[in-house]
């Protein structure tokens, strides 16, 4: 495996798809190879940017909190493992988690419930505003409409709005343990519809 | 309670969605739970498609602000795991083989035993623990010396406490690993491990008090009511 991964490290190696490419430049990065970074950055800042973007909102927290992203990524770089998923999903997972935790820390210092659950409301019409460009986007849109009203908002309002499933459980109105089984069902869904890779 | 429940943290994980100790308490389950991991892999691949319909472009100042950063910014060092089995061999070496080949007949059949607990009960009673509003979760601070890990999960209206020990060394001969419930008035034993598993203990027990602190020290064997030896793992409330 160590051989394998050294190998495909090389620069000179042929073109990889685009998740081995990240992973690839992640494993370089994690030796300390500043200039896979820089790539590594090229390919993975609009994710990261536009996942914090979506849940922090403000473009100049947006920044700070990717930023704080990337600089994690280069610490932790080295212990990337493929095995748990690609390069590319791991920049998301972690740049959501920030984005949560920006959120969640400024939340309790004040309360934001009304406005951001107003804003969730428009936001779904952003979202499919948004989707129009990309063939990504559109399977992500039709997906989404797979889904019924509750699971949609139930996962857009955790995901998009950084609320906590018992906090969604208030937003809607409904119990706890039903927002549970509408986020598992609503992922299932979506897993259904857009595969589980990536 | 049923499994069902487990996987519906999965989910909600997956989407960053649980608050901050339920999210510890999912993570020291999921790492030993093969279908939630398995889940949680899958949903993540999921929601990577959603972040992918949602990228945009980053201001062109967050890249040199990330490379000025990165440059003196130290790495952390690739994980590497085994330093706890030369430990084991270690401490295994001076139970004696007579010992060791009793041990071992006793991990298999506890083992036996245990993988049945392990992928039903276990699984239903920390997902019924985690969905009381007062479920609290702790790691323990390990000040023995050698590895091993132990959280407690617990909720007082529920009046039941979950036990997890990860990747502990056998105790030594004759001893067992004891825990503790510490209350303004008492010291509690709560449970005593069972010597003959293996390295990773999940337990449900009941817990009617209100703790301050969890602790666990090494007792004789058989356990005893009043702690008698120094405080190897502690997290105070």
């Amino acid at each position: 495996m160590g051989v394998l991964r050294t190998i495909r490290a090389r620069p000179a190696d042929p073109p990889l798809d685009d998740g081995d490419r990240a992973g690839a430049l992640l494993r370089r990065a994690g030796r300390g190879d500043q200039a896979a970074f820089a790539q590594l950055f090229d390919e993975l800042s609009p994710v990261v940017y536009g996942v914090v973007l979506k849940v922090v909102r403000d473009p100049s927290q947006a920044e700070e909190v990717a930023q704080e992203v990337f600089v994690e990524l280069w610490r932790l770089a080295a212990r990337f493992d493929g095995t748990k998923g690609t390069a590319r999903s791991w920049a998301a997972t972690l740049a959501h988690r920030r984005a949560i935790d920006r959120v969640r820390s400024e939340q309790a210092s004040r309360d934001r419930q009304d406005r951001d659950a107003a804003q969730t409301v428009r936001d779904h019409d952003v979202v499919v505003a948004e989707v129009e460009s990309s063939i990504d986007q559109a399977r992500v849109r039709r997906a989404l409409t797979q889904l019924s009203d509750l699971q949609r908002e139930a996962v857009e309002l955790a995901y998009f709005g950084g609320h906590t499933y018992r906090e969604v459980a208030v937003l809607l109105d409904v119990a706890e343990g039903t927002v549970k089984s509408r986020i598992r069902d609503g992922l299932i869904r979506l897993r259904d519809e857009l595969g589980g890779e990536s | 309670m049923s499994d069902i429940d487990v996987h519906h943290l999965a989910a909600a994980y997956a989407l960053d969605a649980l608050d901050h100790h339920e999210r510890q308490a999912f993570e020291a389950h999921y790492e030993a739970c093969e279908v939630c991991r398995a889940d949680v892999l899958e949903f993540r691949d999921t929601m990577m498609h959603v972040a992918a319909s949602l990228a945009t472009p980053a201001p062109a100042s967050l890249k040199s602000k990330v490379m000025a950063e990165i440059a003196t910014t130290r790495q952390l060092s690739p994980s590497v795991s085994p330093i706890d089995m030369s430990r084991r061999r270690q401490m295994r070496s001076l139970t004696g083989v007579l010992a060791l080949a009793a041990a071992m007949v006793a991990i298999v059949v506890g083992v036996v035993v245990f993988t049945g607990r392990d992928t039903t009960t276990y699984s239903d009673e920390l997902a019924r623990v985690l969905e009381q509003s007062d479920a609290r979760v702790v790691d323990l601070e390990n000040k023995s010396g050698t590895s091993g890990s132990f959280k407690v999960a617990w909720s007082g209206t529920l009046g039941e406490a979950v036990l997890i020990g990860e990747n502990l060394p056998p105790a030594p001969q004759d001893k067992a690993y004891e825990l503790w419930l510490i209350t303004p008035d008492e010291t509690k034993a709560m449970y005593v491990l069972d010597p003959a598993t293996d390295g990773n203990v999940h337990r449900t027990m009941k817990a009617t008090a209100d703790p301050t602190a969890w602790a666990i020290t090494v007792e004789p064997r058989a356990g005893t009511p009043v702690a008698t030896g120094d405080i190897i793992y502690v997290a105070t409330v």
